[in-house]
């Protein structure tokens, strides 16, 4: 069985931890031995995004210290995976020594749909779910890491399901961490017009695979269409896969 | 022109207002990215025509001295004439004297950026001397004194009514009217008497071709081409970086420059000019002066990082798809270049104290790199902005002025960091701030919050802090899975 | 003293920028090329035509220079035109232009007959219906016109006048800019401006709302001869 160790995001640590445990059910189904490092915090996302080199350099260097020696890390979210793969060199490269460790794990570390349809080959992970869904391309996932057919394919192996189109699927929702909280007139505007063509596209359910945009996205939901759902893709994976047992 | 960056914020949320009034304005940019697909489409493959961009731009700007050198040699051969500006005040009150001694009752501009960069039509104004606008969009704005809402179509946003009302006041407009095409004609009327006065014409330029002495103007109405062939005098302004080694190299910007601004294969109108017209010719300028401006960009030059930046050939691809810049219009701003070509732009040349809401106001989504056919990364030059508010011992800080951030934050990022190293102290900390967190929630719920947070909880929920954690659940269970 | 000034403004800027960081020259990608420099003559024409008329442009094709003149006159008289602008360049002079005029009577001027630029721009701009020239080369790719500006080929002919009509000889056809370019920068001294034309003058400044004609022409017309 190949061991995969769990990178979970602090957002989902804090706030979604159902994520990380259906990521746990899904790589066990597709045959695979999630392990997960006690130490583990944050990647630093929030303080690179926010200038702070200096502390996310100590986010980096924990991590390498932490996932280093792994032969293959997995994460429910493109942006952590993309500060793991393209920021860390890029933060340590005037310490010879951390870019080197950086450099060596940055390829292996995974976006969750990404490891279970290139790595582990599974694309239908035996879920059932009647409805008509749609997908948000997170812009980390699609633009940072080249990941949209992969979360395609398994959304489409499920009984059941249809993936119907969204107009400007590849559109930003307004998250950007602080920014949403910092220019709310922008960023709600953003998510307004996210969730006008999630509504647009007839679909029952919105998938995605990145937290930070299912903490937007769902937000504004809860607040003005309660009746709408948002999910990460492990969880409707996970949970399409419970109501067929 | 008033340097607003300062109020990003404030004039952000009137824009969104305004977008929110007038759905229309948002298509624009989605109509023009639109084009830019099916004209890129056209290209037998349009990634490496990109990826071709970005090369010749990055070996532009490698070899931007040895160019710069070449372009003046040539130029000068040509019988053009060059003049260096350090800074706009050199390059403005230079071509005010120069409009003087060919005693120019006004000028004629082509639609260029550069110029409203130095603030020329101020300087020429106070100097006496009427400057016309020959775009019918800078016309239009010029008029109005207004900031250009978008870089190619600067008055997209103006109602036809206040176009009216415009005319009628000021472009001798017989009668009223809200027709476009009525408008743009009484508009043709009223200019076709400048160009055709006209002793002194004014335009910036797309490209200049080190290899010939060339330079370059693009453009669909012909304001450009009129600037050039009517006047005696041309005076044509340039920011450094817009040297290109080759001719050849100069035809593939052309075409992508196109594609991605427009859509079109090719703008209605390229000139090339190399020096001013020859005996015998009855028309063209018989001096052709180049004015290459610096205005900060040396100082840009010393930073390889922020260097990057200067490969922008203004195509407006990063505005187009942006989706902040589609929610708020250019005038949020605050300055000459709008969108993300703005927010990389305009920090180095005005300095990060007076910008660092432009580059904040960024979700880093990554867009505009992705369309990007010079290969700015955009997102990684925010970021570097945003360090350098925060390091500001580093030399960059100094070079470009870093703002200090507010204390609080950077207190709360040391004690992150502390913590982030130290997994007991990032979950005992997790277990302090749950309950202060989860104070107002409802089942599972936040829907208010006072505060540092309060941005968020205007339209939006936030889920409560689990009672357990994904970590705690783990120490748990973990022998169950 | 002022000379001084200047020549300090220029060492400063180029001694800050030689004085900075160097960095590597990137390796050109390739690129495939355009499927234009495949085509033969007869395609070449077929293309262009195509090009140029989707780019709202007009075209007739013209057997000979007899079939062009009686094809302009047909123009000429469906547009009603009383007086033209044109070039003397080598494609229209054996066309013989002021001749055809005497005989259709119709005023063609060129800038010959003006004293100088001020008189020339009072014609073409307000005193002539269209403007007539040849054209250096025409660009498959895009439909393009390209003219060299000379003592031949005024610049204002092609753009003051509210219709351009240009002839262009099918062997003038190429298939893309760089064949152009090459001949024109082959050797000094350069002509002091080339211009590509593709359509007419337009702008959709007001509202985005297309509008043909906002300086200079609102049609161009082409004549294909060969």
């Amino acid at each position: 069985m190949k061991e995969v160790s769990m990178f979970i995001p602090c957002t989902v640590d804090l706030f979604l931890p159902h994520i990380g445990e259906a990521m746990v059910s899904l790589l066990q189904r597709a045959g695979a031995n999630p392990v997960y490092h006690r130490g583990q915090t944050c990647c630093g996302q929030p303080a690179l995004n926010s200038g702070y080199r200096k502390e996310a350099k100590k986010a980096a260097k924990h991590f390498i210290e932490l996932f280093g020696n792994d032969e293959a890390v997995v994460a429910p979210s493109g942006s952590c995976v993309g500060m793991v793969k393209h920021h860390y060199p890029e933060l340590l490269g005037d310490e010879p020594d951390w870019f080197r460790r950086a450099a060596e794990l940055a390829p292996r570390v995974y976006e969750l749909s990404q490891y279970l349809v290139d790595v582990l080959r599974v694309s239908d992970v035996g879920a059932i779910f009647q409805g008509k869904v749609a997908y948000h391309e997170s812009c980390h996932v699609l633009r940072g890491l080249g990941v949209s057919t992969q979360p395609k394919a398994l959304i489409s192996a499920v009984k059941g399901t249809k993936l119907v189109s969204m107009d400007q699927d590849d559109f930003c929702c307004g998250f950007g961490g602080e920014f949403a909280n910092h220019h709310p007139d922008i960023s709600e505007a953003m998510v307004q017009d996210k969730v006008r063509n999630y509504l647009d596209s007839g679909a029952d359910l919105l998938i995605l695979c990145e937290p930070g945009c299912l903490l937007n996205i769902g937000g504004y939901l809860s607040r003005h269409h309660p009746e709408k759902r948002v999910m990460h893709l492990a969880s409707f994976l996970a949970q399409a896969g419970r109501e067929e047992r | 022109m008033r340097v607003s960056t300062e109020q990003f914020t404030e004039l952000a949320g009137q824009g969104v207002e305004k977008a929110r009034a007038r759905p229309s304005l948002k298509m624009v940019p989605h109509f023009l990215y639109q084009k830019r697909e099916a004209g890129l489409a056209t290209l037998p493959d349009a990634a490496a025509a990109q990826a071709c961009g970005a090369a010749i731009r990055s070996e532009a700007l490698s070899r931007l001295p040895d160019l710069l050198e070449e372009f003046e040699k040539n130029a000068i051969a040509n019988g053009a004439k060059v003049f260096w500006a350090r800074t706009a005040e050199e390059a403005s009150e230079y071509i005010v004297k120069l409009a003087k001694e060919r005693g120019a009752k006004y000028v004629i501009k082509g639609k260029s950026m550069v110029t409203e960069e130095i603030g020329l039509n101020g300087c020429l104004s106070e100097h006496g001397i009427e400057p016309w606008e020959g775009d019918l969009g800078e016309f239009i704005i010029q008029m109005l004194r207004c900031p250009p809402f978008h870089i190619i179509a600067p008055a997209i946003n103006i109602a036809v009514e206040t176009i009216r009302d415009l005319f009628m006041a000021r472009a001798d407009m017989k009668e009223p009217t809200v027709d476009p095409v009525e408008l743009g004609w009484a508009a043709r009327l009223f200019l076709r008497e400048k160009f055709h006065r006209a002793e002194f014409g004014v335009t910036g330029l797309n490209m200049a071709v080190a290899e010939t002495g060339t330079i370059i103007n693009l453009e669909n109405e012909g304001n450009i081409r009129f600037a050039k062939s009517s006047p005696r005098t041309q005076v044509s302004v340039m920011t450094l970086e817009k040297v290109l080694p080759t001719m050849k190299d100069a035809l593939h910007v052309m075409r992508l420059l196109s594609r991605n601004c427009s859509g079109q294969k090719i703008s209605a109108y390229v000139s090339m000019d190399s020096g001013p017209k020859k005996d015998g010719e009855i028309d063209g300028p018989e001096e052709l002066v180049i004015v290459i401006v610096d205005n900060g960009r040396s100082r840009i030059y010393q930073d390889p990082r922020a260097r990057e930046a200067l490969r922008c050939i203004r195509c407006a691809a990063c505005l187009n798809i942006c989706p902040v810049y589609r929610q708020i219009g250019g005038y949020a701003y605050g300055w000459v270049y709008s969108g993300p070509m703005g927010q990389v732009l305009m920090p180095l040349l005005l300095g990060l104290d007076k910008t660092q809401e432009l580059y904040r106001a960024c979700t880093l989504c990554g867009a505009c790199k992705s369309v990007c056919p010079a290969g700015i990364d955009h997102p990684s030059l925010m970021l570097y902005y945003r360090s350098l508010d925060v390091s500001a011992d580093i030399p960059a800080a100094h070079r470009f002025g870093g703002k200090k951030r507010p204390w609080k934050e950077a207190l709360f990022f040391k004690a992150w960091s502390t913590a982030v190293e130290r997994f007991w102290m990032w979950n005992s900390g997790i277990s302090m701030v749950r309950p202060l967190m989860n104070r107002g929630s409802h089942r599972g719920v936040i829907r208010r919050m006072k505060g540092a947070f309060s941005g968020w909880f205007r339209k939006r929920d936030f889920p409560a802090m689990a009672k357990e954690t994904f970590h705690e659940r783990w120490e748990k269970i973990r022998n169950i899975w | 003293m002022k000379g001084r000034i200047l020549l300090s403004a220029r060492n400063e800027i180029l001694e800050r920028l030689k004085a900075a960081p160097k960095k590597e020259i990137p390796v050109r990608p390739f690129m495939p090329p355009l499927k234009e420099v495949a085509l033969g003559r007869d395609e070449l024409a077929d293309r262009f035509a195509e090009m140029f008329t989707a780019e709202t442009g007009i075209v007739y094709r013209a057997k000979n220079n007899d079939h062009a003149l009686e094809t302009l006159t047909g123009i000429v008289k469906r547009e009603g035109l009383k007086s033209v602008m044109v070039s003397t360049d080598e494609v229209l002079a054996p066309l013989n232009l002021p001749a055809w005029g005497i005989k259709i009577d119709v005023k063609v001027m060129s800038p010959g007959d003006f004293k100088g630029r001020d008189d020339f721009k009072d014609a073409v701009f307000d005193g002539v219906g269209a403007g007539i020239t040849g054209v250096d080369f025409a660009v498959a790719e895009s439909g393009t016109l390209g003219l060299i500006h000379d003592r031949d080929q005024a610049r204002l002919i092609s753009l003051a006048p509210i219709l351009h009509i240009a002839i262009v000889p099918v062997e003038r056809i190429v298939p893309v800019y760089e064949s152009v370019v090459a001949s024109v920068f082959e050797k000094e001294p350069f002509p002091s401006q080339f211009v590509f034309i593709t359509g007419p003058s337009m702008t959709g400044d007001i509202r985005g709302h297309l509008f043909k004609g906002m300086h200079g022409p609102r049609r161009v017309i082409v004549i294909l001869v060969g």
